[in-house]
């Protein structure tokens, strides 16, 4: 009988709470058992290879016992958003719960009312930098711009940006998407600028067009996409990549061929991905559990191990919560305390000067 | 004829040169997983995956049904319009030559939104539904090619004097329709059979976006962060995709003699 | 024959009926998205009506990437209709042995939808700066492939990669109407004195250059609307329509769907245009036959 209140009285409480507005975590246990009622969580564009999302999933399955639906994994951003909005009005397994999208989709996909709001409950380890005020969407990991490089065809590797413009390296230099649509690939060509422009953001957009003009003119730079394949085939054997990505393919390569991963010193660029739960998802209860779970030291040492940095990572690593031998596996620390963040408006200009002057710049129009 | 002879043989083989090498290339990369020797490490990291197998056999069981739904669709369709309606014939071209231009993305969005388990005709609310739904869709994917191929096939019969004379000799329509025009249409079905098949089981965007098990958005997944193993994919599914459409014509030429021997 | 009014009201309706299965097909899961596609070329993002999608279709880069657009397709139609019919002849009147027929067609079949990444990276793996054949042709002919100019990331790179499918099409389609040529027609030609140029001049062309257009034109709608292959093949360098249309839909950046729909509707206008073309000249053609 007292349980029973003790139990109508905590659901009471959550609805009111909830209904407040302010979506705050509520009894885990509560979330739990609502999860495992749904059964389901519907996930896209998650491989498993990038940021050990492979092991985030087995390691959610398991602790929660839920199945996991895993839609798309080669969905981009746009893609995600789009994805939701399609299926406005559909329960059937083909309605993403939540998405991993780039940072500047957040807002966009608030205002378009794609997302509803959820604060799990390690928030306030969450820079405000990073997430939205009203808990719409949260960032959740970060990597920095890198540069992917074959041994068995590059003798000696590129040290720093401007290197990249050197004769050796005719043929070489690769994207890893398409810069007029891709975040990383965009991403690359806003890092070389932050390099040649001397720290200026607002001059970054314009001076990374120029470096792949003069890039491209002396013919250094190759238009093909690079990943693992073209990589270890040979045509693209510097690829500019997040960190996490080249690791990545490092440890599948396994050697084959041999490759190294270089942090740049300068124009060192963090790209924040961020999280949020779809406002029509057909099992809500099982996406806050899965946020729950992304944010737990569990979920975010799981990224790790997948080369990404956790949103929460200074505040675990203040905590002593990181493993050391997970710390040697990435590259040298110096150079990501150098990391520039640009904020929200300082990339949605720089995302517009590159992807709209890319074509009339860089001209590398195929003749 | 000699001269004749020798200039097939010519062009046969510097086509068979230029499909080849490719493939010979890719094959080669592939074989290079062990470094420094040629092994088949890629393929047995390929094959001794289970969803391999599944994805496949999932995405040619929904080939075939679409090459059947295909001919029993537009055979019939491409004949009477022949007969009865040749002022239709320039709408439906253009309505066949749509599917070309129209990217698989948007259509899928467009089921998504008409057919979700909100709508007047639920297909995504149960895995049949959905399966229904991605082979209408492959429909629509292979629908230039089958309706191109076919009426291709049929100009070069004339099915006024065939049906009339069928007629005459008082053969009701579906004798018609299978013992007189389907057999000699033939080689035109087949060649859109085998286009629709290498569609169907190849295809990524459709089964991707309506969550089915299907081969391409496996094939998808694999090549998206390993080097060895796609090119080797690659090279399998051509294989296999390339031995189904031998056995389905294999067993057309069958059945066909084995119709006509009755 | 006079027929009665009544029986041809009763025999139109039966036509239309026989046109029904498609028609139902057609309009539930055809027309349906295309309808989608239209309205939403003509509605902004927040769902209002408007032309400013269409305007921004006569913009000088996405101009730019219609003529591409229209120059490659055109390039690899040509090219695959003119070999694939070559091809097409050699297996179906070339006096070959019946297994080499078979065997063309069934691979032709695969070859066909042999396309995007699969596809652009064979041929990175073969013409490629470090491809096999590239590497061949150094180490034992002696010949330097780039160094003659050629480049595989080029209008002529991508147009030889996009032949990999337009040839097959070409097979395909084709075979079946050059099977109809009767032997009958050729021999009555020789008996009558005719040379084999006068036979394909007089009798083959009129017949067949209906099939042969109309699968050019197919050929064509199909490289107009791939994009996976030039997107793995020279990704950020050559600015089709396709890829635009992409980066509008499902770009990590850009996305404006509803531009993309309009860009989408801007290629169904142009297949309709020349769609339209091609059944004029044959409506023209045909009033010579029946």
């Amino acid at each position: 009988m007292l349980t029973q209140s003790l139990k109508l009285l905590s659901l009471t409480t959550a609805i009111a709470i909830a209904a407040s507005g302010m979506a705050r975590a509520g009894s885990m246990e509560d979330l739990v058992a609502a999860a495992k009622k749904e059964g389901t969580l519907t996930t896209i564009a998650l491989p498993h290879d990038w940021c050990n999302y492979g092991g985030a999933i087995e390691g959610f399955k398991a602790k929660y016992g839920l199945a996991v639906n895993e839609l798309n994994p080669d969905a981009g951003s746009g893609d995600e958003v789009e994805a939701i909005k399609a299926n406005k009005g559909n329960t059937g397994s083909q309605a993403p719960d939540v998405i991993d999208v780039g940072l500047s989709f957040g807002p966009q996909a608030k205002k378009d009312g794609l997302i509803q709001p959820y604060k799990v409950s390690t928030w306030d380890e969450i820079p405000d930098s990073a997430k939205d005020a009203d808990g719409f969407w949260y960032g959740d990991y970060y990597g920095v711009m890198s540069m992917f490089v074959n041994k068995d065809l590059v003798k000696e590797s590129p040290k720093d940006w401007a290197d990249l413009q050197k004769p050796e390296f005719a043929n070489m230099v690769a994207l890893a998407g398409d810069p007029r649509q891709a975040n990383q690939a965009i991403s690359g060509v806003f890092a070389a600028g932050l390099s040649a422009a001397n720290g200026d953001v607002a001059k970054a957009g314009d001076a990374g067009l120029d470096f792949f003009k003069g890039l491209n003119s002396k013919g250094n730079f190759v238009p093909v996409v690079g990943k693992a394949a073209p990589f270890a085939q040979g045509t693209t054997p510097i690829v500019l990549a997040w960190d996490y990505n080249a690791l990545s393919w490092a440890d599948g390569l396994k050697g084959n061929p041999p490759s190294e991963v270089i942090v740049p010193p300068t124009g060192v660029v963090a790209g924040v991905y961020v999280q949020a739960i779809s406002a029509f998802a057909p099992h809500p209860n099982a996406a806050k559990l899965w946020m729950e779970y992304l944010y737990s030291d569990e979920g975010q040492l799981a990224w790790l191990k997948g080369y990404c940095h956790p949103i929460r990572f200074n505040a675990m690593s203040k905590a002593g919560k990181i493993p050391a031998d997970l710390m040697a596996k990435l590259p040298p620390a110096e150079n990501y305390a150098k990391a520039v963040f640009p904020t929200l408006d300082e990339q949605a200009a720089y995302k517009k000067t590159i992807t709209e002057n890319w074509d009339k710049v860089v001209g590398a129009n195929v003749k | 004829m000699n001269a004749k002879r020798i200039w097939s043989w010519f062009v046969v083989a510097i086509s068979a040169f230029y499909f080849i090498m490719p493939l010979v290339a890719t094959f080669e990369f592939s074989m290079r997983m062990r470094r420094g020797e040629y092994s088949f490490d890629a393929y047995r990291s390929v094959l001794s995956d289970q969803q391999f197998a599944s994805t496949f056999g999932y995405s040619v069981g929904m080939a075939l049904i679409t090459i059947v739904m295909n001919s029993l669709l537009i055979v019939p369709t491409a004949y009477w319009v022949r007969l009865r309606m040749p002022q239709l014939r320039p709408v439906i071209e253009f309505v066949t030559l749509l599917p070309l231009v129209i990217p698989s993305i948007v259509v899928v969005f467009g089921y998504l939104r008409l057919y979700n388990s909100s709508s007047f005709l639920p297909f995504t609310n149960s895995d049949t539904g959905t399966n229904i739904l991605l082979v209408f869709g492959f429909m629509e994917m292979s629908l230039p090619y089958m309706y191109r191929s076919v009426d291709t096939a049929m100009r070069t019969i004339d099915v006024n004097v065939l049906t009339e004379a069928a007629e005459s000799l008082g053969a009701k329509w579906h004798t018609i329709l299978f013992r007189c025009i389907f057999p000699n249409v033939l080689t035109g079905v087949l060649s859109g059979a085998f286009i629709s098949f290498a569609i169907a089981v190849g295809e990524f965007t459709m089964p991707s976006l309506l969550n089915r098990p299907a081969f391409g958005p496996y094939l998808a997944l694999i090549g998206a962060n390993k080097a060895y193993e796609p090119p080797a994919l690659a090279i399998i599914a051509f294989a296999m995709t390339w031995i189904s459409i031998i056995l389905i014509n294999i067993t057309t030429r069958l059945q066909k003699g084995a119709a006509g021997a009755r | 024959m006079a027929v009665a009014q009544p029986l041809i009201d009763r025999r139109t309706i039966t036509n239309w009926i026989g046109v029904a299965p498609f028609a139902l097909f057609a309009i539930l899961f055809l027309i349906a998205p295309t309808v989608y596609l239209i309205r939403g070329a003509f509605l902004t993002p927040e769902g209002d009506l408007t032309l400013s999608n269409i305007a921004s279709l006569f913009e000088s880069n996405i101009l730019a990437a219609f003529s591409i657009s229209v120059k490659v397709s055109a390039a690899s139609a040509i090219g695959g209709a003119v070999i694939g019919f070559a091809l097409a002849a050699a297996i179906s009147i070339g006096g070959l042995p019946q297994w080499v027929r078979n065997a063309v067609l069934t691979f032709c079949g695969v070859a066909s939808n042999f396309a995007g990444v699969p596809l652009a990276f064979a041929f990175l793996a073969t013409l490629g700066r470090l491809g096999l054949v590239t590497i061949v042709l150094r180490d034992v002919f002696g010949v330097n492939l780039y160094a003659t100019g050629f480049n595989l990331l080029s209008f002529i790179g991508l147009t030889i990669t996009y032949m990999y499918f337009q040839i097959p099409l070409m097979v395909l389609i084709v075979t079946p109407a050059i099977d109809g040529l009767k032997r009958e027609w050729s021999e009555a030609a020789s008996i009558l004195g005719a040379t084999t140029w006068q036979y394909w001049r007089l009798v083959v062309i009129p017949i067949l250059w209906p099939s042969v257009f109309g699968t050019l034109l197919l050929l064509f709608a199909n490289a107009f609307g791939a994009v996976a292959t030039a997107v793995a093949l020279t990704g950020s360098s050559l600015n089709i329509v396709p890829i635009v249309l992409f980066a509008q839909i499902r770009g990590d950046v850009l996305h404006n769907a509803n531009l993309g729909y309009a860009i989408a509707f801007g290629m169904v206008v142009i297949t309709g245009i020349s769609n339209f073309i091609y059944i004029w000249l044959r409506m023209r053609a045909e009033r010579w036959q029946k």
